[in-house]
């Protein structure tokens, strides 16, 4: 579904941020990029979204050459992909579920459409009670639930998330990585960006670390989750 | 660009008027102030021009009659002088009436006229200029034509007052362009400022919409009606800021010096006010759009 080859990204004047990547991802994997900072991380999920563009190299998703895109192309583009961020990345002014319904708008769908979706998920995701709130009024956690019911919203084949539990405390860290896991199951590919040790370990089925802008490891492994099948 | 859903548009334009009250006002304050000044340069620009029409028809020329004409001479003259293309109108003067309003001129003194004989005095044609012609050279033009015309004795007509007349009304146009233009631009930039300051406020709402895939008409519809209207509300406090000023005015200086009194100016007609509201239009939706296209990343 992903492939990378040979992929380049040099920040000017000289900042070698990914150096020579190549890299295959199946639809529905679950995988962990980790890596200290800088290695490279963030800089491949913003060539995975065309936040950016390589300075080398070929992306393709799904066969197609995303660094082809025009503009247009690039919006079509992250209507299929759901972003999650550290920081949520949620509109202060919107309610939790016009945050989530904003995301369904934007493909297309009517006005009660994505409000009746961003419900159910909010509801799915437990914040049934809170979805009249400003996200400001929220916690940490629960933000970052609303911020995947956004990411979510328009089922996805791809799901990218920079740090998602950075500022979680662990309990919370945990739930969330139970939703990703949830989320792959309705055969969304999932990348988290993380070096959160624990989590990877304990949810990680492929994990690739990078470092330096270079893939330092590619592991697969088969793991069982406490409540997964 | 393709358009983007209506019912998405008036919504999001709803909430952000309904939630960011104070910087829709700012920014529409800004635009009033700025439209205000543009307004009162056309108020004042457009009075001036129809003083100096009002001044431009007070402009004739008089060419006096051989006294050797009769009656039906007079009237093929006249004829004859209606055909040239300068001609608005011609007055005829007889004799006699050149000397009933020589007596009513000198009023009271009158009494020095007694003895003379009443045919002293020419018959004359007061002829007015069209306002196409009331120009120094073409004046002239018309003068020198007209003084070869066979029974015409002598032309006359305020050559230093229309020379001063055509500068005052070639100075007003160009100060009207140069003056104008300039005002405009300042009015652009400063609406396209403090739209960006309005819109860096809201960067987060754009980087979002752009991560969430929305399209280009999407992200800029709302910001480009929100502007518009921010505009049109500019204008109209502007319009309604001059029509005061006016008012106050002219309660207040009932006369403009050299120029008369006040009474004789004039604000803005329909189609001023129309313009003021098609630029206050014009300058919210442009200034969002030059705004929103330094925001919007480049893909």
């Amino acid at each position: 579904m992903i492939q990378l080859f040979h992929v380049f990204k040099t920040y000017p004047p000289n900042s070698q941020a990914l150096n020579d990547i190549s890299l295959e991802i199946d639809k529905g994997e679950f995988v962990f990029l980790t890596g200290p900072s800088g290695a490279g991380k963030t800089t491949l999920l913003k060539l995975l979204f065309r936040e950016e563009e390589p300075t080398n190299g070929q992306i393709l998703l799904n066969g197609q050459n995303i660094n082809r895109l025009n503009r247009r192309g690039v919006a079509r583009l992250r209507r299929q992909i759901g972003l999650v961020f550290q920081e949520f990345k949620l509109l202060p002014r919107l309610t939790a579920l016009e945050n989530v319904a904003l995301a369904a708008e934007v493909v297309g769908t009517s006005k009660n459409g994505s409000h009746t979706k961003a419900y159910h998920l909010l509801r799915e995701l437990g914040l049934k009670e809170k979805y009249t709130a400003k996200p400001l009024t929220l916690s940490g956690g629960e933000q970052q639930r609303v911020a995947i019911a956004r990411a979510v919203v328009n089922d996805p084949m791809l799901l990218l998330a920079d740090e998602p539990t950075g500022n979680l405390d662990a309990e919370i860290a945990d739930e969330t990585m139970r939703m990703f896991l949830k989320i792959r199951e309705r055969g969304t590919t999932i990348i988290i960006a993380s070096h959160n040790l624990e989590l990877i370990k304990r949810y990680g089925t492929r994990i690739i670390s990078l470092r330096h802008g270079f893939v330092a490891d590619d592991l697969q492994k088969v793991v069982r989750h406490e409540g997964m099948h | 660009m393709k358009l983007a859903p209506l019912g998405f548009v008036v919504r999001r334009v709803r909430n952000n008027l309904w939630e960011l009250p104070w910087t829709h006002v700012l920014t529409a304050a800004t635009m009033a102030t700025t439209l205000f000044v543009f307004g009162a340069f056309m108020l004042l620009q457009e009075n001036l021009q129809n003083l100096l029409k009002a001044w431009g028809e007070q402009i004739q020329v008089n060419a006096y009659l051989d006294k050797s004409l009769d009656a039906a001479d007079v009237q093929r003259l006249l004829a004859r002088v209606r055909t040239f293309p300068e001609v608005e109108g011609v007055r005829h003067i007889s004799q006699e009436q050149a000397w009933r309003d020589f007596q009513a001129a000198l009023g009271a003194q009158s009494g020095v006229l007694e003895g003379l004989p009443q045919d002293v005095l020419p018959a004359s044609f007061e002829i007015k200029i069209r306002e196409n012609f009331r120009d120094g050279p073409m004046i002239e033009d018309f003068v020198n034509r007209l003084k070869r015309e066979k029974g015409i004795a002598l032309v006359e007509y305020p050559q230093e007052w229309v020379d001063r007349l055509s500068l005052v009304v070639l100075a007003v146009q160009w100060v009207k362009w140069i003056f104008g233009g300039a005002l405009f631009l300042a009015t652009f930039f400063i609406v396209e400022s403090t739209v960006k300051l309005a819109l860096l406020a809201r960067r987060d709402e754009i980087e979002i919409m752009q991560l969430v895939g929305a399209s280009e008409a999407m992200i800029q519809a709302p910001f480009v009606v929100e502007g518009m209207i921010q505009g049109i509300a500019g204008a109209t406090l502007s319009i309604l800021g001059l029509w005061f000023t006016f008012q106050w005015l002219r309660n207040e200086i009932p006369t403009f010096g050299l120029l008369g009194p006040f009474s004789q100016f004039h604000f803005l007609n329909a189609r001023h006010i129309a313009l003021m509201l098609a630029i206050g239009w014009l300058l919210g939706a442009a200034g969002s759009l030059f705004s929103l296209r330094r925001f919007i990343k480049t893909w």
